[in-house]
């Protein structure tokens, strides 16, 4: 059903949005985009905590990167 | 790993976001991708805690720390619950913990999760000044960044006693806590003095003021296993009272509240860093986590609780019930206001029991109390008698008339406890179980307005009443302990309505009224008509000996003196109560010593009206008829005195000074007589009858009250009319000289009888002589019937009984001038009235002085 599906839709939409607010307010730095990404890894499966080491690891490597550069 | 193929995109479009220079280059996208992989299959992150509600409390103490104002930390809470709302993801706590690690990680200043804030350090930061000799010595790498307490500590495990490490010390102690031996403490349990046992270990040493440190903490886990095991025995054994099972109740909630605290603690344990310290988070855990001096401040106030719950669980082994509830309330005046709130909580809590209890005893009379707790106990040997009232079943007094009553031998003994001893002794007031703040006379009248209930209930049968004021007494509120002023007015309006109601019962259900005025007219001759008919019905036959008399006839002659006299005006159901019966006679007695009067109650009157009290009332009878007896007789003597004496028949002119001597002596007996009973019936009968009456009107008090009133009004009638002395051993001597003046009375009576008889057959001889000198025979003549010889035989006791009279008289006049009381000597002063016994007596001792002095 279309109006199922469309409800579905915006409440992902809001619950996405709720947890932006969230990651504003813990301070993340995570945008929009990556955020939907990790939820979406977290939901299907993945260790919430070793996920938050990989953003970090992957941070560290992209200041490494913008250093050297 | 199943998923690693779907990983892989998403973990790429991380890192071309994250990493915007692997866009361009193919090998460094793939070594990163390869080094995620690697750590999201490593354990990081394995010990996750699946609780949303503890997750969402780091949360927001972390945002607190940073923003203390708070309202970040309620904008999360508020977005936290939205999200909650939401369906579609199903690891919201995992969202959530991903959040915040990354978050976390991000604080780098305060990243840690301090539970005690207030309680963390300045951090040491600041470097050691001048190395010292300690310093020097040691091998460190870096001597200018440690503290001088790890210098000392370093020097110890050097010198191979290094303290025991704290985190150990810790995890023991919170064992400890629980009651629960440690690795390196152990409870000992050996000769019941709960010691503290170090276990020694020759690798560490435990330093002695951490020793004490530990100790003082023990207390708390001492305590704690004695009131958990407290808690425990009661709750595995039956028959625990009511009051007490609230109080294990109480103190099991207080137990999980300590419980709660330890688990908080225990998760601020610093995490068992095995490699060792000088790391940089060994040092934040320092700062932040917990400490044995940090455990003993907020076990702190625990410790106080646990102290208060120990003495209340010691207090409980001796105590039970109303005397519990006393222990407690008597560490409520306490000026601390820590242990007075804790204090009160808990009465409030354990006070319940007693309130539901006291509740259903004061609004419907009931006691309930299985285990004996409350202030009013049960005669437990009472519990059944609760004798029915016949004519409650058909709610008519007056159909009973035609029923007979149950004779007072046939009664079975145990049913002859009458309503007195019910209502005396079916409940007791058990002084050690009256909670102090309820006040004893408030524990009375509590008492009082239950009995009152409990009575109206069942032995007035009058439960529909106490039902309706149960269900309207419900709107008003509970009773509770913080409401002692409510709970007083509501004691003071239970009783006053109870009181009120059981007044109105006896007056107008039961007539008490009407039963204590027939017994006033019937058994204390107030019916003066009906009395005058009964002695003129019965006083032929009552002259005879005792076994010639029958109760039929007896109650025969009651009915004809009932039916001839204005008492057939009084009610039947009075009249139906009345009958005459003997006494247990013994050989050689006669009528007038074993008649009397009887008046029956039934219950519940007879709670009033008791058989004590009856007995009272046929003395009073006895004494009152035999006065009656007296007058009857005085009064026929003085008929024949009077008139029959006077010159109508009798024409004995030489005897003539020797009846007015007579009629003298009888004037003194009339005038005894009449004084003594004007004394009884309106000095007394009347006046106590008017304080009685005036009591019954005003309906105050209770039952008790009512009682105490009737016991008044009937002892002062025994006291006043019997003319009783306080005087130990001699409280009859006044009462004897009266009945010994009424054996004198009627011995003259019979004398003068005699001499009555005498003078008419003198006169008739006399009579005869004339007729035989007028030549008249008249029959044979009497020649031993002279005058002369005849006349002091006859006149002696005559004479003699009335000098006798006349002198008991006055030492009774004497008597009374010293008695006690104030009404008997008003009636030694009537009896003695214009001074004629003191007259009498001055002028015999005049008389006596004149003979004394003339032979001189």
């Amino acid at each position: 059903m279309p109006s199922q599906e469309s409800d579905r839709i915006a409440s992902a939409q809001q619950t996405l949005d709720i947890l932006y607010e969230m990651s504003q307010l813990l301070n993340t730095h995570l945008d929009k985009e990556t955020l939907t990404t990790c939820v979406r890894m977290i939901e299907s499966g993945i260790n919430p905590e070793a996920l938050a080491a990989v953003i970090q690891e992957l941070r560290r490597e992209n200041a490494a990167l913008v250093g050297r550069a | 790993m199943s998923s690693s193929t779907s990983l892989i995109p998403a973990l790429e479009s991380l890192v071309y976001s994250l990493v915007p220079a692997s866009r361009n280059d193919e090998p460094l996208k793939n070594e990163l991708v390869a080094h995620c992989q690697e750590i999201l299959t490593s354990r990081i992150g394995q010990s996750h805690e699946p609780d949303i509600g503890h997750l969402a409390d780091s949360v927001k103490r972390q945002l607190l720390q940073s923003t203390p104002s708070g309202t970040t930390a309620l904008k999360f809470t508020n977005l936290l619950s939205r999200l909650l709302d939401q369906h579609v993801l199903s690891k919201k706590h995992a969202s959530i913990q991903f959040l915040q690690s990354l978050a976390s990680s991000r604080l780098l200043s305060s990243s840690s999760v301090p539970f005690l804030p207030s309680l963390a350090p300045p951090p040491p930061t600041r470097p050691s000044p001048s190395p010292s000799s300690l310093e020097q010595s040691s091998t460190l790498l870096q001597p200018s960044r440690k503290s001088k307490a790890e210098q000392l500590s370093e020097y110890r495990e050097q010198s191979g006693r290094p303290h025991l490490p704290e985190y150990l010390l810790l995890r023991d102690t919170l064992y400890l806590l629980q009651g629960i031996s440690g690795k390196y403490i152990r409870l000992s349990s050996q000769n019941d003095s709960n010691q503290l046992e170090f276990v020694d270990n020759t690798k560490y040493i435990i330093s002695a003021p951490t020793k004490a440190l530990i100790h003082r903490l023990s207390e708390v886990g001492y305590l704690y296993s004695r009131v958990d095991a407290f808690v425990r025995e009661r709750e595995g054994s039956s028959g625990v009272g009511m009051i007490e099972q609230s109080l294990c109740h109480h103190l099991q909630t207080k137990l999980t509240e300590y419980y709660r605290l330890i688990a908080v603690l225990e998760s601020q344990m610093p995490s068992v860093n095995v490699s060792g310290g000088g790391s940089a988070t060994d040092l934040r855990d320092r700062e932040t986590s917990l400490t044995l001096r940090r455990l003993d401040v907020w076990i702190n106030e625990w410790r106080l609780r646990m102290r208060m719950m120990s003495v209340c669980v010691e207090g409980a082994r001796e105590s039970q019930g109303g005397a519990l509830v006393n222990l407690i309330h008597s560490y409520t005046d306490n000026g601390d206001p820590f242990i007075r709130k804790f204090t009160d909580q808990l009465l409030e809590e354990v006070s319940k029991p007693f309130f539901s209890t006291l509740h259903k005893w004061l609004f419907s009379g009931e006691l309930y109390d299985p285990f004996n707790e409350f202030f009013v106990a049960m005669d437990p040997g009472l519990a059944h008698v609760q004798y029915m009232h016949p004519s409650s079943l058909t709610g008519n007094i007056n159909q009973l008339a035609g029923d007979s009553f149950v004779s007072p031998d046939q009664d079975d003994p145990r049913d002859r406890r009458g309503g007195l001893t019910i209502w005396q002794a079916k409940y007791k007031f058990e002084q050690n179980m009256l909670p102090m703040f309820v006040g004893e006379a408030f524990g009375r009248k509590i008492l009082s307005t239950g009995k009152s209930l409990n009575f109206i209930r069942y032995s007035c049968h009058d439960s529909d009443w106490v039902v309706t004021r149960e269900k309207m007494s419900n709107t008003g509120g509970s009773l509770k302990y913080s409401d002692i002023a409510g709970l007083e007015r509501s004691i003071d309006a239970a009783y006053s309505t109870a009181s009120q109601r059981l007044f109105d019962v006896f007056i107008e259900k039961f007539r008490l009224l009407n039963h204590l005025s027939a017994l006033k007219n019937y058994m204390m001759l107030g019916h003066g008509d009906f009395a005058d008919q009964l002695i003129n019905a019965l006083g032929p036959s009552l002259s005879r000996p005792a076994n010639t008399l029958y109760r039929h006839n007896l109650t025969a002659t009651l009915e004809t003196a009932i039916r001839s006299s204005n008492a057939q005006n009084d009610p039947p159901d009075v009249l139906r109560r009345l009958d005459a019966r003997m006494l247990e006679y013994s050989h050689g007695e006669i009528g007038w010593d074993v008649f009397t009067l009887e008046y029956k109650v039934d219950p519940p009157i007879d709670t009033v009206i008791h058989p004590d009290a009856m007995v009272k009332y046929l003395k009073l009878f006895n004494h009152l008829w035999q006065m009656k007896r007296i007058e009857g007789a005085l009064s026929r003597g003085w008929m024949r005195v009077a008139g029959g004496a006077r010159s109508t028949f009798l024409r004995l002119p030489d005897l003539e000074p020797s009846w007015h001597k007579m009629r003298i002596i009888m004037a003194e007996m009339i005038h005894f007589v009449k004084q003594l009973q004007a004394y009884c019936q309106l000095e007394v009968i009347e006046c106590s009858w008017k304080v009685l009456v005036e009591f019954l009107n005003k309906r105050e008090g209770d039952l008790d009250a009512m009682n105490d009133a009737h016991r008044t009004y009937l002892d002062r009638l025994v006291k006043k009319i019997l003319l009783l002395s306080p005087k130990a051993g001699r409280e009859e001597n006044v009462m004897n000289q009266v009945k010994d003046l009424f054996v004198t009375i009627l011995q003259f009576q019979d004398a003068m009888e005699n001499f009555y008889n005498f003078c008419l057959t003198e006169s008739t001889r006399r009579d005869q002589r004339l007729d035989f000198d007028r030549g008249l025979y008249t029959g044979p003549q009497d020649p031993n019937s002279s005058l002369e010889e005849n006349l002091p035989r006859l006149l002696q006791p005559v004479d003699d009984y009335g000098s006798q009279f006349s002198e008991k008289v006055q030492t009774l006049v004497a008597a009374l001038q010293t008695h006690p009381d104030l009404d008997c000597r008003f009636l030694g002063v009537r009896l003695n009235f214009s001074e004629y016994y003191r007259g009498k007596q001055q002028k015999e001792k005049e008389k006596e002085r004149a003979e004394t002095a003339t032979p001189k």
